[in-house]
């Protein structure tokens, strides 16, 4: 979010714009803009995926490591998001300027997927109160072109269909200790499940109506945006406003509403985006930054 | 770990590389619309993106403005997961502030401050991929960025590690594993074409009597490697500049 | 997993006479108080049956560690449960659930302040949960709002807030803990399987949600019809959250009526 400095002008043709049906970049008003996602780009890293949405980038790893789970749900993995906010995306960012908004990001894809109903921890578990996975999900933001809630939440299920956990061959509880054995085939890994997992979308309202895929411009044009997270299930699964507006009732409703649609869609097409990028498999080309 | 040979007797590296060979080198500039001037830079697995801002206003306190030159910004910060084990922190431990310090120094050096007075030049550099030699990445990378932000600079500011097999054979481009195995370890940052030295840094040591075999190793690792970049800057000058309309080369090849 | 499991059975069987929504207004806000705090600019105090909050506000004060000029003035929020609030032992120290509650608090307020009334300052305003018997968070944003038009600071509105548990097909206004807990499980298989905590900020005036914040996983219908019950919640403490500002103003206006007596006597004296 580089410091964005619009003129009453600019912001007027905006939200005339918006309230005609047309946006600055020749989209409608529930249009997204188009997106690449490439997965398996860090190698130091279980699974991981980049996504590119106009300008605005994203890198996330994941990473597992092996934990005692929580004594209160023993048969349950761990989770835990950490969003690095990079001084590449704006010199505000340096040092620990990037540290709020990355808390703001990283609490709220902790509580979408707080459910049991989105994403199985219990597949994580090695031994019942004794081991499991914790998966760090690490997210890195490089660029900021608005709409950094959806890009990320997108990405990070990129990600999490990319991560291969060990598989386990053995594990005994010998005396106190763990005794694990790892397979040694680095190709022997299970796969996570992450066909429930939900994706963010956030709504922006700008005059009277709202826009999805706000770029920075429109973001700072709105009075307040809602974001929903959803999954493909079409289950809501968090909802939260961001800005400093506030709704009629009546407006929520609608917003939800156009939110669980979007949202399916959205769902849908990066289902789809994984399923071909997996079907070139080994043959795919690697093209990280340099493309 | 077992101390392993850096060499074998028929003058292969651990990745089998030769002695004075570097790893491969893959860049782009202008990978960010955001920021004057940005590159992505691969050195073998270290990967290494940067970004330039700049010259803007000094941000924050105006005390910092210096009246004759711009003031030198830099950031180096690794990402969570660019390690094998993962990082707690991305930025602010004493490796990373360390960093930060050797690359305002390296440029210091190069960039022609004078010509902007009271103003500041930001560089920030984020480690992808850790893989040795991550501070001479950075720097290549930065090089490439500032030259991307149309930044005046005396020349490229380039750096390039070397180390020392068997007691008597200089290595050139040092990668992780090498590093770890425990031998000497020797970064120069230089500023080729004049053949001045920016930085210099070692770790363990060897004979002084080494010293300038060692050191020449790694200021011709630089020249090579001022040659690689140097090229990436010509091409992507001329697909930006035919895009434009000027340069006639560049639309022939295509 | 087992605990869990008893737990929700019991839990369950526990509620199953209570038919449908569990809308208890006679539980809500038994106790509504301003100017409890003396140090504080402005101050209140509330208590949902066990749910305890006092909130204070501050002066506003220079942004700190801010160069540029802002337009709009801003709101420092901190929610925090008191070490001795939760069955468990709390740090001093906040960690996250709190850093996420005291942000929901600051979006919640903001869209009612007048915050260009006071540019390049800042207002501080702390929540403490003494006792947290479900819901604090939405007590906090009740609370936090009587304070700040306790403290005179300049507001379209107060902001009022409610909380909804949803379990399977049943809904809780104003959880309890235990109500709580019960909300983050996924009910057992054959029923509905929504779940979930909402909360939600209020400002009557001008019909505005300054804030709704949902967790847990349930279906589009459950949320929307959500959106009415916690508007009609809200609105039945709005009127207790306007009486009691109201009361706090004519003791004042009868502390002030009273003062100018006094001077005038003492004038006459004086004479």
């Amino acid at each position: 979010m580089a410091e964005i400095l619009l003129s009453e002008a600019e912001k007027t043709f905006i939200l005339h714009g918006v309230e005609e049906g047309f946006r600055c970049d020749g989209r409608m008003r529930l249009d997204y803009r188009p997106m690449e996602v490439e997965t398996d780009v860090v190698s130091h890293a279980s699974g991981s995926a980049r996504l590119r949405l106009a300008n605005t980038d994203i890198l996330v790893g994941v990473k597992t490591e092996i934990d005692t789970p929580y004594p209160e749900r023993p048969r349950e993995g761990k989770i835990e998001f950490f969003v690095d906010c990079s001084a590449n995306a704006t010199p505000a960012f340096e040092g620990r300027g990037g540290e709020e908004l990355g808390t703001e990001i990283s609490n709220s894809l902790a509580t979408a997927y707080q459910s049991s109903q989105t994403f199985d921890l219990t597949a994580l578990c090695i031994l019942p109160g004794q081991q499991c996975w914790k998966l760090y999900i690490d997210i890195l933001i490089l660029e900021c072109g608005g709409n950094l809630f959806d890009a990320v939440s997108l990405a990070v299920k990129a990600a999490l269909h990319n991560t291969r956990v060990p598989k386990v061959k053995g594990a005994c509880l010998d005396g106190g200790t763990v005794d694990l054995q790892l397979s040694d085939d680095p190709y022997d890994c299970c796969r996570l499940d992450v066909s429930d997992a939900p994706c963010l979308v956030t709504l922006c309202k700008i005059g009277d109506h709202c826009v999805v895929d706000p770029t920075a411009e429109e973001e700072t044009c709105s009075s307040g945006s809602v974001v929903i997270a959803i999954t493909e299930k079409s289950l809501v699964t968090s909802v939260f406003k961001t800005g400093v507006g506030s709704f009629h009732p009546q407006t929520l409703i609608d917003i939800l509403k156009v939110g669980q649609t979007i949202g399916l869609s959205v769902n849908k097409a990066l289902r789809a985006a994984l399923l071909e990028e997996e079907q070139q498999g080994r043959k795919k080309e690697c093209f990280g930054f340099l493309k | 770990m077992a101390r392993m040979d850096l060499i074998s007797f028929k003058g292969l590296r651990l990745d089998g590389r030769r002695a004075n060979e570097l790893r491969q080198i893959r860049c782009k500039m202008g990978v960010f619309s955001q920021p004057d001037g940005s590159a992505y830079l691969e050195q073998g697995n270290t990967k290494v993106l940067a970004a330039v801002y700049g010259p803007h206003e000094i941000r924050g306190s105006r005390s910092k403005a210096l009246h004759d030159k711009a003031l030198v910004n830099c950031q180096y910060s690794m990402a969570t997961f660019s390690t094998g084990e993962r990082k707690r922190r991305p930025r602010g431990d004493r490796k990373s502030q360390e960093m930060s310090m050797h690359l305002r120094q390296a440029f210091q050096a190069a960039i022609r401050v004078e010509v902007y007075p009271r103003s500041q030049i930001d560089i920030f550099v984020e480690v992808l991929q850790a893989d040795g030699g991550n501070y001479c990445a950075c720097v290549n990378a930065a090089t490439l960025a500032l030259v991307d932000a149309g930044i005046p600079m005396t020349e490229y500011v380039v750096a390039c590690t070397a180390s020392l097999a068997n007691g008597d054979v200089p290595l050139v481009d040092v990668s992780n594993l090498e590093e770890n195995s425990g031998g000497p370890n020797l970064t120069v940052a230089a500023l080729p074409l004049s053949g001045q030295v920016a930085l210099m840094e070692m770790s363990q040591r060897f004979h002084l009597d080494h010293l300038p075999k060692v050191v020449e190793c790694a200021l011709q690792g630089c020249r090579d490697i001022h040659q690689i970049l140097d090229q990436a800057v010509r091409r992507h000058t001329e697909m930006s500049g035919s895009a434009l309309g000027w340069g006639n080369r560049a639309q022939v090849d295509l | 997993m087992d605990r869990t499991a008893t737990l929700t059975k019991k839990e369950t069987s526990g509620h199953e006479s209570q038919l449908g929504l569990d809308t208890k207004a006679d539980r809500l806000t038994d106790h509504v108080k301003t100017g409890v705090v003396s140090q504080a600019k402005g101050s209140a105090y509330i208590e949902q049956s066990n749910t305890k909050v006092v909130c204070s506000v501050f002066d506003p004060r220079e942004i700190p560690r801010k160069s540029g000029y802002s337009v709009n003035g801003e709101l420092y929020c901190e929610f925090k449960f008191a070490p001795f609030s939760c069955i468990q032992w709390r740090s001093h120290q906040p960690d996250a659930f709190e850093k996420e509650c005291s942000l929901i608090l600051r979006r919640s307020l903001e869209p009612a302040v007048c915050r260009h009334e006071f540019p390049n300052f800042q207002v501080d305003v702390y929540a403490l949960v003494l006792e947290n018997d479900g819901s604090a968070l939405a007590a906090a944003i009740t609370c936090a709002a009587l304070a700040l038009a306790d403290a005179s600071v300049p507001m379209y509105d107060l902001v009022v807030a409610a909380t909804l548990g949803v379990h399977g097909d049943k809904k809780f206004m104003d959880p309890t803990v235990e109500e709580e807990s019960l909300c983050n499980i996924l009910p057992p298989d054959g029923r509905s399987r929504n779940h979930g905590i909402i909360t939600a900020a209020f400002s009557p005036a001008h019909q505005q949600m300054s804030e709704f914040a949902q967790s847990g996983a349930m279906d589009i219908d459950c949320a929307t019809s959500s959106i009415q019950l916690l508007r009609e919640a809200c609105e039945s403490i709005y009127l207790l959250s306007q009486q009691c500002l109201l009361k706090g103003v004519t003791k004042m206006l009868k502390k002030k009526q009273k003062e100018i007596k006094l001077d005038l006597s003492s004038d006459r004296i004086a004479c």
